[in-house]
């Protein structure tokens, strides 16, 4: 299981939050969707910038150059100044921004789970091509 | 003291336990990612992987505080 599993569970996610767009303005709303959309959007890019500060920063040899890591830090600054303002957005509900951020989990836990069940972090068998797809 | 002070008062310091908690957690998550990728500098790829997803669970609890602070806020006058 390496970070192309990450990779993989933000894809995933990307896809059920375009899917889910249409239904949830249909059935709860636009402004309750958007709420989620952009908890969910928010959790994405903060998966992302985490695994980018920790590919620059947790590895072996240390950290080559402190520029690429001052930036990836400044943006998550950012990206937290951004959620403040995004609950504080009277038309988003707190709770709905808590439901998008929590999908990306729930993304993460179901492909683990998949990930378990079919056995793909032991040695390739008959599910091998499963295997390649979770 | 009144529900309201009482809720004033507890918000705030909820927030502030949770943030020590996840930056003890933290802590300590990354300083044995550490150890291990010193240990076994070949596995450093399914070590950071698993050091995010745990960064980002506890990562995830401060932010849960933070907007039930958020919920909680508007029960407050």
């Amino acid at each position: 299981m390496g970070i192309e599993f990450l990779h993989r569970t933000l894809r995933t996610f990307s896809v059920v939050l375009l899917v889910f767009l249409p239904f949830g303005v249909y059935y709860f709303g636009v402004y309750p969707t958007l709420s989620i959309l952009s908890g969910g959007v928010w959790g994405i890019l903060n998966l992302l910038l985490l695994i980018r500060l920790v590919q620059q920063l947790v590895k072996p040899g240390g950290v080559e150059s402190a520029k690429p890591v001052v930036l990836t830090l400044v943006l998550m600054v950012l990206l937290f100044v951004a959620g403040y303002f995004l609950l504080t957005i009277p038309r988003f509900e707190p709770w709905q921004l808590l439901i998008g951020f929590t999908g990306l989990f729930g993304i993460l836990f179901l492909k683990a789970l998949g990930r378990v069940l079919v056995k793909a972090d032991s040695q390739p068998s008959a599910h091998s091509d499963i295997q390649k797809v979770i | 003291m009144d529900y309201q002070s009482m809720l004033s008062l507890a918000l705030p310091l909820g927030v502030a336990i949770a943030a020590v908690g996840s930056a003890l957690g933290l802590g300590k998550a990354v300083g044995s990612a550490m150890e291990a990728i010193g240990r076994q500098p070949e596995a450093a790829g399914k070590i950071q992987t698993a050091m995010i997803i745990g960064a980002a669970l506890i990562e995830a609890l401060t932010i849960y505080a933070l907007v039930v602070f958020f919920i909680a806020q508007g029960k407050i006058g």
